[in-house]
């Protein structure tokens, strides 16, 4: 009833649509247009060199051809496999290896300096060594995903699973709960906010795993068209790889967002 | 009284460490009693009903009922709590039924009973709501609710309405008194407010600290229903009183203890 309410009188505030908009977005778009610009100036004015710096309507010019030769969907589909399988792989296994640790004493002595280890290591920095054992194919790609997307999602799985509410599980076991039926009922859902945030966390990371394992040496994907392009001072095409990367991270984040809202809504707040 | 009794409690002590939080604690509690138990902070009452309730262990003694002695947490009791402590991942209906399910019990009596219980309390139409949409007040009227629901022999109240605010409390209380006159429930309740003690029960159990102890048992004997008028008669004052001069000293006490901590 009271939410009505309020919702109600947030749209009354605010009858056009249009000015809800400008006052909820208007400077973040006013900020990206007016950068856009700067950027723009620069490159035509000031560099005037597309060998050091290409300006953003050179890059969208760029993306033309790029798409009709189909060497842009080329490179889209053999990273966005990479990063499918590996951050799925790694979710998997991390979210077992997470309840794992968190449901034995032996398994979480056994295991934990191998995790805290393992992700402070920059392992990212072992991608040329994946590549030599694994080729240039896209497996030794997955597995460098899979390492890095892994460990920030052991560590939430786990830490939300040890966080669970004590206060929660007396009152189940005020009921006669068994451990199986507090597990369940209380620690599984007390933990998911934290296995999502862990998830959302592995995004970015396996993103960058993707495109560093590519510059070490692949046959395509997006790392690839950078180091390629790169290579023969094409920086309209370089840019195009970047800006592909980073939109897929925005809309892969915000996605991911949108869900954990649906699913777990109580871990907002 | 002995022999209709519900709850019977001898010889019960409890310890934490070298701590000893209840000493000798011997009472009964006849069937449909409202018992309130005072006292100061560190009296051990809040560790009584956590024992009644199975959720604490005895060091020594013992609390049974129906004959039955108590080792352990069940059905037969419903434990209300001083939070909500309501699961925010499930909605208020599916909260109410928790007791039912975790026993595995899916009848349509105990649909009708979750239903009714829902009604008796006022939260009819708020049944797909979750706990983050609610008020302090409905919260812990789904927490009665919860309680009620696995249809207990007895209820144990641990500071329900502590976290209310002083009107939402007053109204809470004359709603306690509504619907336990439908059931007439055994029913134990801490609280700090003496008020509310002498407002809801047939007797008030007065512990005093260091040891926990029954210290004494005042009878209310005012007549029901009662309403919030009660309160402003000279009997009832009276009544206050004389439990609070049974406290003071401790009360005292213990305040004076917590500002030098």
């Amino acid at each position: 009833m009271s939410i009505n309410t309020m919702e109600r009188s947030e749209r009354q505030e605010n009858p056009r649509p249009l000015r809800r908009w400008a006052s909820r977005h208007g400077w973040a778009f006013g900020s990206v247009l007016g950068g856009l610009a700067i950027w723009e100036i620069a490159a035509r004015g000031f560099v005037n060199s597309k060998l050091f710096l290409a300006s953003p309507t050179q890059i969208i010019a760029a993306v033309g051809p790029l798409w009709r030769s189909g060497e842009l969907q080329m490179h889209f589909y053999t990273s966005a496999l990479e990063f499918i399988l590996g951050y799925g792989a790694a979710c998997i296994l991390g979210v077992a290896l997470g309840f794992l640790i968190a449901s034995s004493k032996p398994c979480k002595q056994a295991l934990q300096p191998w995790v805290s280890g393992l992700y402070a290591t920059p392992t990212v920095a072992l991608a040329p060594l994946f590549i030599l054992w694994f080729g240039v194919g896209i497996f030794s790609k997955i597995v460098v995903v899979a390492l890095l997307v892994i460990f920030p999602v052991i560590i939430n799985t786990e830490t939300g699973l040890r966080q669970t509410p004590q206060n929660l599980v007396e009152t189940v076991r005020s009921f006669g709960a068994s451990r199986r039926q507090i597990f369940y009922m209380v620690s599984l859902p007390a933990a998911l906010p934290f296995i999502f945030a862990g998830l959302r966390l592995g995004i970015g990371r396996g993103l960058i795993g993707v495109v560093v394992a590519e510059l070490f040496g692949a046959r395509s994907g997006l790392g690839q068209l950078i180091q390629q392009s790169a290579e023969t001072f094409n920086m309209p095409a370089l840019f195009v790889g970047v800006v592909v990367l980073a939109v897929a991270g925005i809309v892969l984040t915000s996605g991911f967002v949108w869900l954990e809202k649906r699913l777990v809504p109580w871990g907002q707040d | 009284m002995e022999a209709s009794a519900k709850l019977a409690v001898s010889g019960l002590t409890k310890r934490f460490g070298d701590l000893e939080v209840l000493r000798q604690i011997n009472t009964s509690v006849g069937k449909g009693e409202f018992i309130s138990i005072v006292g100061p902070s560190g009296c051990g009452k809040t560790t009584f009903l956590r024992i009644v309730g199975g959720l604490e262990s005895a060091s020594g003694g013992t609390v049974s009922l129906d004959g039955r002695v108590i080792d352990g947490p069940g059905r037969d009791r419903g434990f209300v709590f001083q939070q909500d402590n309501l699961l925010p991942w499930r909605d208020i209906l599916s909260n109410v039924g928790i007791g039912s399910e975790i026993a595995g019990i899916r009848t349509p009596e105990q649909r009708a009973l979750t239903q009714h219980l829902l009604e008796l309390v006022g939260l009819k139409g708020f049944e797909h709501y979750y706990p983050r949409q609610l008020s302090g007040g409905m919260r812990q009227r789904v927490n009665l609710a919860r309680a009620l629901a696995v249809n207990p022999d007895l209820l144990l109240m641990d500071e329900p309405f502590s976290a209310l605010d002083a009107q939402t409390r007053e109204i809470m209380q004359t709603e306690l008194l509504r619907i336990w006159e439908e059931g007439r429930k055994t029913v134990l309740f801490v609280t700090h407010q003496i008020d509310e003690a002498v407002f809801l029960s047939d007797r008030v159990f007065v512990f005093a600290r260091r040891p926990g102890r029954l210290q004494e048992i005042i009878d209310i004997d005012l007549p029901r229903p009662r309403t919030l008028a009660l309160k402003r008669t000279p009997e009832f004052v009276a009544l206050v009183d004389r439990i609070w001069k049974l406290i003071e000293h401790d009360v005292r006490a213990s305040v004076i203890e917590e500002n030098v901590l």
